[in-house]
């Protein structure tokens, strides 16, 4: 027993070096782009920060709760104008427009959840995908707050107290930290008795019911988390690119998000956060291959959907487990030599012995 | 005082009464069965009873609690447990998850102590992890503790399934058909399990069709035919009862031969 | 990509008198019947399958493009055309079927959502890709308009109720009276029975793929001379398609064709008699409306929820 707990701690450590490293890596890397487009490549970096906070939200609901949502687009876009609103229109600091848009993506999280409570499966789809529309279509007819579908600009940058976050480098920062922030709390949610809980309602409503699980208030509640997580990256967005307009909340927008935690793979944060990045790099393959030619960006580019849709229908075909599950595999072989097999990654399972 | 008083409760589908009118009580301490042919309306009865039905008509009073109308997980935390005929584990998740889930009842850190790792959230874990485990060998499954519930044989998902029931700290279990799929030795451990259940302080009702394990353990029987009851008392008695008698005659399932 | 189909032209902000009501009523009925055949499409496949297929509504939009496609570029005469569009709309749907739903053995059903939505994705993309980004336009199978009661009605309307009045009747008895039609309902009802007599669920699966498809196909070459058809009209089909069910309740063939008929009246009166501004929202508001207060469909019978 003792020598399992040693070999388990030494696992643990083994993983906590690794996010360390990546932590580390992801800190640092603004200090390594330079050159002529080093601003484009940290807003590049900066966005798919702001996906994978979208995304680490998703993972929540669809991932461990097993919920799917075909409107998370609408969430980031309630976010992002009303931090434009309250920073631009009212002139209120970035920390105002950051509440404004938690509270605001929380109520429309509460909104769409409660009706939706007694929907399963298409239909939770289906009223999800509904209400995504719907938003949208509010976000072009109120053109007196959101600026119709010319958008909104002239919103303010990010700022805390009397320091603003000019520089690509600082805005990079202050996304990826509250990304992080983001996965932490969703790590310490998803190991402890809410996260057994969502995957026990993923697992069998049924079972979860009669095991004394308050269904509808862990529903509501991870809708609403999930929202805000991206009411939060809409408020990132609104701030740091200025300009917020219709046509990034769209459905296509909720569907790449659903691929990215399709790919990314079921309970698990980290497979996600990595989907995230790839198909988020797969827009701006210039990043990753710096000599790329123009016309071969021309091409993936205009293939980007096509490869979005590729992937949803290919990994769910033959890869369901997603990146996580290969992840996991590779994890278990490492592992082999560490401890022996085990339940799942996700440490709920060896908590008593790391404490 | 009977722990469980079932009045008048009747719940029909469209033109079909599954429970008509099906009343009897049930004291603390006691194992008591309901047996019947298949489709005597037993599952259904059961459903009525933990929230997971309601029925047209009638009431069901648990330690002076009405339970009609109550949502299944509220009936739980009133003290009431159940297993399901069709076992409804979390299959991807360890035997000990799945009895943890059963301690959620119990335990409470939420969405917000747990994100910030509150000390207490992380004791209550430990305590749930430690209770899981307890829980685990008294069914006789701690072999089986980090093993996902979708590799454990038939006969030991329902121990899990019990297992996670015992988690909520019920007063009364109410299991559907606990022995189908077992085999002797099986059914024979499960016996077991049940009394050392009931010696924990834990009132059974216990639906099945194993006559041999219905008669071993329970102290009273309740018979339903086509949704009626149409007997009720200690095991002896109804072996004799000619009512029960031309029920199970009258109708040879060959699905439970 | 909803508000980039206008359906009908709104005239709101006037008193609406008679002739003009029914004027409403028509366009109503026209959009309906086009919602009708959306929905009866998605009602096929959810026999079959027990899944939506959320990329219904890129059959409507193939429907019109390939038609378009035959005519423009091939150079067929027009019912030739429409012929063939319509039938490779079908056959797009089989193709979907046997390479994104049948290897998915398990049929779990978010599983199969997710691989319709990205089917929906890959179907537009793919036609941008073949056909171009721009609008794409089809002659009227007749020119000119009727006047009823001093409504006047364009002839290609006509085509439509026509069109989607045929398919119901020839759908209807598929249905009763062809040994394919029995096959199907069979494997609606009882997959496993189906079997044992000797009907095999996997192609009548996949024919009701073709089916839905042809359905979409038509209702997308009957809608195209009037509003025009690009890459990016399906999901709004396919949305409204859903309300139409759904509205009429999920399962029904009769109920989807009322249901898409309710929600092109109550489309078109809102218009007539709120504001168009919100036009596009009001199938949206229905569709979440019946999802949250009435799930099983205005036309469906009660449903409790079985444990």
């Amino acid at each position: 027993m003792s020598g399992r707990s040693l070999n388990i701690s030494r696992f643990l450590t083994v993983r906590a070096a690794i996010v360390a490293v990546l932590l580390l890596v992801v800190a640092v890397l603004p200090l390594f782009v330079t050159g002529t487009d080093a601003r484009y490549v940290l807003k590049v970096l900066t966005f798919v920060g702001i996906n994978v906070l979208i995304v680490t939200g998703l993972a929540l609901l669809f991932g461990y709760a097993g919920q799917v949502s075909l409107g998370h687009a609408a969430f980031y876009g309630l976010g992002a104008y009303a931090s434009a609103y309250v920073t631009a229109t009212l002139g209120m600091p970035w920390f105002v427009g950051l509440a404004a848009a938690i509270a605001v993506t929380a109520l429309g999280g509460l909104a769409l959840a409660v009706p939706s409570l007694r929907l399963r499966g298409h239909y939770l789809a289906m009223a999800t995908l509904g209400f995504g529309e719907i938003m949208r279509i509010v976000f072009v007819e109120a053109s007196s707050i959101t600026g119709g579908p010319d958008g909104f600009s002239g919103i303010p940058l990010p700022s805390l107290g009397s320091f603003v976050f000019a520089t690509p480098q600082s805005i990079y920062w202050l996304v990826w930290g509250v990304a992080a922030l983001a996965i932490m709390i969703s790590y310490n949610i998803v190991s402890g008795r809410p996260g057994r809980s969502m995957r026990a309602l993923h697992g069998s409503e049924l079972g979860a019911m009669a095991s004394g699980v308050d269904l509808v208030g862990l529903k509501v509640r991870v809708f609403v988390i999930s929202a805000v997580f991206a009411g939060v990256a809409g408020s990132l967005y609104a701030a740091t690119v200025g300009f917020v307009s219709p046509s990034t909340f769209t459905f296509h927008f909720s569907v790449v998000l659903v691929a990215m935690a399709v790919l990314g793979g079921t309970r698990s944060l980290a497979g996600p956060a990595a989907a995230a990045i790839l198909l988020t790099l797969v827009s701006f393959p210039d990043i990753v291959l710096p000599g790329l030619s123009r016309d071969i960006l021309a091409v993936v580019q205009d293939w980007e959907v096509d490869i979005y849709a590729l992937v949803i229908i290919l990994v769910v075909l033959f890869l369901p487990e997603g990146i996580a599950g290969a992840g996991r595999r590779v994890l278990g072989l490492l592992r082999r030599g560490v401890v022996e097999p085990s339940g799942s990654d996700s440490g709920t399972g060896q908590r008593g012995d790391e404490a | 005082m009977s722990l469980l008083e079932v009045r008048e409760v009747t719940r029909r589908f469209g033109g079909l009464t599954a429970v008509d009118n099906v009343s009897f009580n049930v004291p603390e301490g006691e194992i008591c069965a309901v047996i019947g042919p298949n489709g005597a309306g037993k599952s259904t009865l059961f459903n009525c009873l933990t929230g997971f039905d309601s029925p047209d008509a009638g009431t069901v009073t648990f330690a002076g609690r009405e339970l009609v109308g109550m949502r299944p997980d509220r009936v739980v935390r009133a003290g009431v447990a159940r297993t399901f005929q069709n076992t409804q584990l979390f299959e991807e998740m360890s035997a000990r998850e799945n009895v943890m889930v059963g301690c959620h009842a119990k335990t409470r850190a939420g969405f917000v102590s747990t994100a910030l790792r509150l000390p207490w959230t992380v004791k209550e874990e430990r305590l749930a992890a430690e209770d899981a485990d307890r829980l685990l060998r008294l069914v006789g499954l701690e072999e089986w503790r980090d093993a996902p519930a979708a590799d454990m044989p038939h006969g030991l998902r329902r121990l899990l399934e019990i297992a996670r029931a015992l988690a909520t700290q019920p007063h009364l279990m109410l299991l559907d058909e606990p022995a189908a799929g077992l085999n002797n030795s099986e059914t024979e451990a499960l016996a077991h399990a049940l009394y050392r259940i009931r010696d924990h302080g834990a009132t059974l009702v216990v639906v099945e069709h194993d006559m041999g394990l219905v008669m071993e353990v329970s102290d009273q029987i309740v018979v339903l035919d086509r949704g009626c009851k149409i007997a009720e008392g200690p095991p002896r008695l109804i072996q004799k009862d000619p009512e029960v008698i031309r029920a199970y005659l009258g109708e040879e399932d060959p699905e439970d031969v | 990509m909803i508000s980039s189909t206008g359906l009908f032209q709104g005239r709101h902000g006037k008193t609406v008198d008679t002739p003009e009501l029914l004027q409403f009523a028509l366009a109503g009925l026209k959009n309906g019947s086009i919602y009708a055949l959306v929905a009866l499409g998605f009602t096929i496949v959810y026999a079959s399958t027990g899944v939506l297929n959320f990329a219904q509504g890129e059959f409507v939009m193939l429907g019109g493009m390939l038609s378009v496609w035959a005519y423009s570029t091939l150079g067929l005469p027009l019912p030739l055309a429409g012929l063939l569009g319509v039938l490779l709309t079908g056959l797009v749907g089989v193709i979907f079927e046997l390479l994104a739903i049948r290897p998915r053995k398990d049929g779990d059903p978010l599983a199969l959502i997710i691989i319709t939505v990205g089917g929906s994705m890959l179907l537009s993309s793919l036609a941008r890709h073949l056909f171009g980004p721009t609008e794409k336009a089809l002659p009227r199978f007749s020119e000119g308009s009727v006047n009823i009661f001093g409504a006047s009605l364009e002839r290609q309307s006509l085509w439509i109720f026509g069109i989607a009045a045929v398919a119901v009747v020839l759908l209807t008895f598929m249905y009763s009276y062809t040994r394919l039609g029995k096959a199907m309902r069979a494997c609606a009802i009882d997959r496993n029975a189906a079997r044992l007599v000797g009907i095999e669920p996997r192609m009548m699966v996949t024919l009701s793929f073709g089916l839905a498809a042809i359905l979409g196909g038509l209702a997308g070459l009957a809608t195209t001379p009037l509003t025009q058809t690009a890459f990016n009209v399906g999901p709004s089909f396919g949305v409204k398609g859903f309300a139409a069910a759904i509205l009429g309740g999920l399962g029904n063939p009769f109920a989807a064709v009322l249901g898409g008929l309710t929600l092109g009246l109550l489309e078109s009166m809102s218009v007539a008699f709120i504001s168009s501004t919100y036009k596009d929202a009001i199938s949206l508001i229905i569709l979440l409306l019946v999802l949250f207060v009435r799930p099983q469909g205005l036309f469906g019978g009660s449903s409790r929820q079985k444990v």
